[in-house]
C-alpha cells in the first residue's frame, strides 16, 4: 500500500505542477479565478434563494426531501460526465501511462495513483455545490448538530460511487470492445460519446416533461411520494436523502450506514476490476494501425491536384485525424445545430414549428437582423480559423522552405475554416426548410448572410491566431487550452456586430427587408475587404518570423 | 553555386552566426562540417527561407533568397534536422503534397515514388500515417520528398544521422551521382569521418564563424599547422 501511496503522490505532482504553465498561463488563470469571485458569490445567492423557496412550498406536504435527492442526482450526473474525459486521458491516453506500466507495480496500485487526479479534482465541483447545498438546506429546515454531522460524512462519499461506476465501465469498454487497437480513432469515438450522451439526456428530460402532469399532483399528496418517483434511478440518492430528512431516527442512521458501506464496497470493487482488468486496455495502446499494404491503392491515389486544393486537403486531414482537432473543431461546431435540430424534432407538433410562419410577420429589419444575431451564434466562434496556425505546431516550418507563397497558405485555412462552417449552415438550412418551413425567399436572405458571416469569422480567427500563434506545444490539446484566443474572438466579435447591430436597430432610416440586408451585407463586405488587407499586412511581418 | 555574403544571425542576446562568408561551387558535394550548437543549423535555415536573415545576402545559383523567396525554394530540396513534418499525414500523401507543391506530373511521380521508396526500403509503409514511422523512416520519406521533384541544389541537415547502413550507402551513392551531374550538394555534419568519406569541399563552423574553406588536402594540412584547427579536429573526431 506504501507504493500505491508514493505513486500517487508523485502522479499528483506531476499533473498539479505549475511548472511548464507559461506566465501568460499563469496570469490569465489567476484573472479568471478573481472573474469568478462575482459569479460564485451570485450562485450561492440564487441556490440559496432556490433551496429556501422549494423548501417553503414542500416541507407542508413532508416533500421537502425531494430537493436533496435532486441535488444529489445532479451531482451524480455531473461527476459522471465530467469524470469520462479526466479518468480516459489519465488512465489510458496520457504520454506517461505506458512508462508506469513498466515498472514494477501492481495494476491496482497504478490505477490508484493515476486516479488520484481526476478523483481528487471532482472535490472541487462538489466544495463549490453540494457543500452549499447542503449548508443551505441545514439552515432553511432548522437541522441539528446530526444534520450536519450526517452531512460532512455524505457529503465526503458522494463523489466515489459515480467516479467508480464510470471508470469501470470505461476499464471495461477499453478491454473488450478492442477500441484500442487504434488510440487516436478511440479519442474520437469518446468525444463522439460524450457528444451524443449531452444530446442523449436533453432528448430524456424533454421526453419526461412531456407526459403526466396530472399524476404528479396525487404523489406530492403522500409523504416522500416525490422522492420515491425521482429517484427510481438512483437509489444512492434515495438513501443519502432520507438519511439526512430523518438523521435522529433508526432508519436514518442505517441509510447513512448503508452509504457508507456502498462507499467503501465500490471502491474495493474499483481496486478488484482495475487488477484484472486495467492492464489489459493499457497494453498494445500505443501506435496507429498499421494497415495491409495494397499497391494497386497507393497507385490510384497518385496524381497531379492543384496547389489550394492540396493544402486544403492537408488542413482537412489532419484535423479530422487528431482527436484534439476533430472533438474540439468539428463536434463542437456541430452541437449547436444539431441540438436545435434536436429540440425542433422533439416540439414539431407545437409552437415552435410555426416559427416559420412567425418570421414573415415580423418587420422586415427586425427579422433581418434577427437572422443576423442568429447566424453569429452559429457560425461566429469558429475554432477552425483561430487555430489555422497554431495547429501546425513544429511542422510550421514547413511551409516555409517549400515554394509556397504566404498567401496561398493562408487562403487554405481559410477555405479549411470556411468549408467545416458549412456543415453547420447546411443542418440549419435543413432544419429551416423541412422543421420550421421557412418561405424560400427568408432562406435565400439568410443564407446569404451565413455565408459572408462566415467568410468574415473565418479570416478574422486566422488574423487573431497568426497575431499570436502557438507553435510550441507537444499535446495538441494546448492549441486551445489556456490560450484565451476564443475569448478574444468572441470579445472582438460582440464588440463590432454588436455596435453594428445596434446602429442598424436604431437608424430609422434604414428599413424593410432589402435595405437592410443590403446594408449588412455592405458593411460585411466592407469588413470582409479590410480584413484581408490588414492580413496581407500582418502576414509580410509576421508569416516569417513566428517559429 | 551558393554565395553567402557576410551573413549574420542573432538570437535573443546570443550571436548565433557572425559575419559568415561561404562560396559553394557546382558539381561538388560541400560538407559543412562543425560540433553541435555552432551555427550550422541557423545557417541552414537561412539559406533555405526559414529564418529571415539579420544582415548579408544569400543568392542560390544567383537567385536572391530573401528578395526572390518563390524562384529560389524552386531551385533547392531541403531535409531539415528535425522530422516535424505532417505526422498525421501518410507516407504516400506526404509525397503527394510535396509533387503538388512542386508540380511534378503524373507519370513522373508515379516512377520516382515507386524507385525512391523501394531503394530506402519504405514501399510498404507508404499507406501508413508518418506518425508510426520511426525516426529513420521519416528522415528517409522526407529525402523522398525532395529527389521527387529533383531540384539542382540538396540542401540537407545531418542527413545521415539515423540512416541504417544500408540507406546511408544508398544516399551517398544519390549525393555522388548528383553531383557528377554537375549540382549542387550541400550537407552538414557534426561527423568528421563522414566528411573525409564523402565531400569534395569542406568548411568548418566554430562559434558561428567559418574557420577553414577548402578541400580535403588543404583540410588535412591546416590541421597539421593550425593549434586552434587541431583542437577542433580533436573535438570532432571525440564526437562520435
Ligand atoms: N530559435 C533559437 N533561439 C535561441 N537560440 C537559438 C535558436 N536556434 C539556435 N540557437 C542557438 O544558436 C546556436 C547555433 O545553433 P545551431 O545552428 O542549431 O547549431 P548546429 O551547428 O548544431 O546546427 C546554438 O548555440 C543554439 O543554442
Ligand atoms: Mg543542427
Amino acid at each position: 500500500m506504501s507504493n500505491a501511496w508514493k505513486l500517487m503522490k508523485i502522479m499528483v505532482k506531476m499533473q498539479l505542477s505549475w511548472a511548464g504553465k507559461s506566465s501568460s498561463e499563469k496570469v490569465g488563470y489567476v484573472i479568471m479565478a478573481f472573474a469568478l469571485i462575482p459569479f460564485g458569490a451570485l450562485i450561492l445567492f440564487s441556490l440559496n434563494n432556490l433551496i429556501g423557496s422549494l423548501y417553503d412550498a414542500l416541507a407542508p406536504t413532508g416533500n421537502e426531501s425531494v430537493i436533496l435527492a435532486l441535488f444529489f442526482i445532479l451531482m451524480f450526473v455531473i461527476f459522471f460526465v465530467t469524470s469520462i474525459g479526466t479518468v480516459l486521458s489519465s488512465f489510458y491516453f496520457a504520454e506517461d501511462v505506458e512508462s508506469f506500466v513498466a515498472l514494477p507495480f501492481h495494476p491496482y496500485q497504478i490505477v490508484l495513483g493515476k486516479s488520484a487526479v481526476p478523483f481528487l479534482s471532482l472535490y472541487g465541483l462538489n466544495a463549490l455545490l453540494l457543500l452549499p447545498v447542503l449548508l443551505f438546506y441545514g439552515l432553511h429546515s432548522s437541522a441539528g448538530l446530526l444534520y450536519y454531522l450526517f452531512a460532512i460524512l455524505l457529503w465526503a462519499v458522494t463523489p466515489v460511487i459515480p467516479f467508480v461506476l464510470l471508470s469501470i465501465v470505461l476499464m471495461f469498454l477499453m478491454r473488450f470492445a478492442n477500441i484500442s487497437k487504434n488510440k487516436d480513432r478511440t479519442k474520437i469515438i469518446v468525444g463522439m460519446f460524450g457528444f451524443i450522451f449531452a444530446i442523449g439526456i436533453n432528448v430524456v428530460i424533454r421526453l419526461d416533461s412531456g407526459g403526466g402532469g396530472s399524476g404528479a399532483a396525487d404523489l406530492i399528496r403522500e409523504q416522500n411520494g416525490l422522492l420515491e418517483l425521482v429517484t427510481g434511478f438512483f437509489p444512492t440518492a434515495y438513501f443519502s436523502s432520507i438519511a439526512l430528512t430523518q438523521p435522529a431516527s433508526l432508519t436514518g442512521v442505517l441509510y447513512l450506514l448503508l452509504m457508507l458501506g456502498l462507499s467503501i464496497g465500490f471502491a474495493i470493487l474499483f481496486l478488484t476490476v482495475g487488477q484484472k482488468v486495467y492492464f489489459k486496455g493499457v497494453l498494445g495502446l500505443s501506435g496507429g494501425t498499421r494497415s495491409r499494404f495494397d499497391e494497386r491503392k497507393i497507385h490510384k491515389t497518385i496524381k497531379q491536384k492543384p496547389l489550394i486544393y492540396s493544402l486544403w486537403l492537408k488542413e482537412m486531414r489532419i484535423i479530422f485525424r487528431t482527436p484534439a482537432f476533430f472533438t474540439q473543431i468539428v463536434v463542437q461546431s456541430l452541437f449547436f445545430p444539431v441540438f436545435l435540430l434536436v429540440i425542433l424534432f422533439m416540439e414539431s407538433n407545437t409552437s415552435v414549428a410555426s416559427l416559420g410562419s412567425l418570421l414573415t410577420q415580423l418587420e422586415g429589419k427586425k427579422l433581418v437582423l434577427g437572422l443576423f444575431g442568429f447566424t453569429l451564434l452559429a457560425v461566429g466562434m469558429t475554432p477552425a480559423s483561430f487555430s489555422s496556425i497554431s495547429r501546425d505546431g513544429k511542422s510550421w516550418f514547413n511551409h516555409l522552405h517549400l515554394p509556397i507563397a504566404p498567401q496561398t497558405v493562408l487562403r487554405s485555412k481559410i477555405i479549411t475554416a470556411f468549408t467545416l462552417n458549412l456543415l453547420t449552415i447546411a443542418i440549419l438550412s435543413f432544419a429551416a426548410l423541412f422543421l420550421l418551413q421557412v418561405s424560400f425567399k427568408i432562406w435565400t436572405l439568410w443564407l446569404l448572410l451565413a455565408l459572408v458571416t462566415n467568410w468574415v469569422t473565418s479570416i478574422g480567427g486566422l488574423i487573431i491566431d497568426l497575431y499570436s500563434p502557438k507553435l510550441d506545444w507537444t499535446d495538441e490539446r494546448e492549441v486551445f487550452k489556456g490560450r484565451f484566443i476564443g475569448l478574444a474572438m468572441l470579445a472582438i466579435e460582440a464588440t463590432v456586430f454588436g455596435t453594428l447591430i445596434l446602429i442598424l436597430w436604431n437608424v430609422s432610416a434604414i428599413s424593410g427587408i432589402w435595405v437592410t440586408t443590403g446594408v449588412l451585407l455592405t458593411f460585411l463586405i466592407i469588413l470582409i475587404a479590410a480584413c484581408h488587407a490588414g492580413l496581407k499586412r500582418l502576414s509580410n511581418k509576421r508569416y516569417y518570423s513566428i517559429h | 553555386m551558393i554565395e553567402l555574403k557576410s551573413i549574420s544571425k542573432s538570437f535573443t542576446g546570443k550571436q548565433a552566426v557572425k559575419n559568415l562568408n561561404l562560396t559553394v561551387p557546382d558539381g561538388k558535394i560541400f560538407g559543412f562540417l562543425g560540433p553541435n550548437g555552432a551555427g550550422k543549423s541557423t545557417t541552414i535555415k537561412m539559406m533555405t527561407g526559414i529564418l529571415p536573415i539579420d544582415e548579408g545576402s544569400i543568392t542560390i545559383n544567383g537567385v536572391d533568397i530573401t528578395d526572390y523567396p518563390m524562384e529560389a525554394k524552386h531551385l533547392f530540396g531541403y531535409v531539415p534536422d528535425r522530422s516535424d513534418i505532417f505526422l498525421r499525414l501518410k507516407g504516400i500523401e506526404y509525397l503527394n503534397f510535396i509533387a503538388d507543391v512542386f508540380q511534378v506530373s503524373k507519370e513522373v511521380r508515379k516512377e520516382k515514388i515507386d524507385y525512391l521508396t523501394k531503394s530506402f526500403g519504405i514501399y510498404e509503409a507508404l499507406d501508413d500515417h508518418i506518425q508510426t514511422y520511426s525516426h529513420g523512416m521519416r528522415q528517409k520519406i522526407v529525402v523522398s520528398g525532395v529527389l521527387l521533384h529533383d531540384p539542382d541544389v540538396w540542401i540537407l541537415d545531418e542527413p545521415l544521422s539515423g540512416l541504417d547502413p544500408k540507406s546511408s550507402h544508398t544516399l551517398k551513392e544519390m549525393m555522388r551521382e548528383h553531383a557528377e551531374r554537375g549540382k549542387i550538394v550541400f550537407f552538414s555534419t557534426h561527423v568528421l569521418e563522414v566528411v573525409e568519406q564523402l565531400c569534395d569541399e569542406v568548411a568548418i563552423i566554430n562559434h558561428g564563424r567559418v574557420q577553414f574553406q577548402g578541400n580535403m588536402t588543404e583540410m588535412k594540412q591546416q590541421f597539421q599547422d593550425d593549434d586552434n584547427l587541431e583542437r577542433l579536429f580533436l573535438e570532432l573526431t571525440e564526437n562520435e
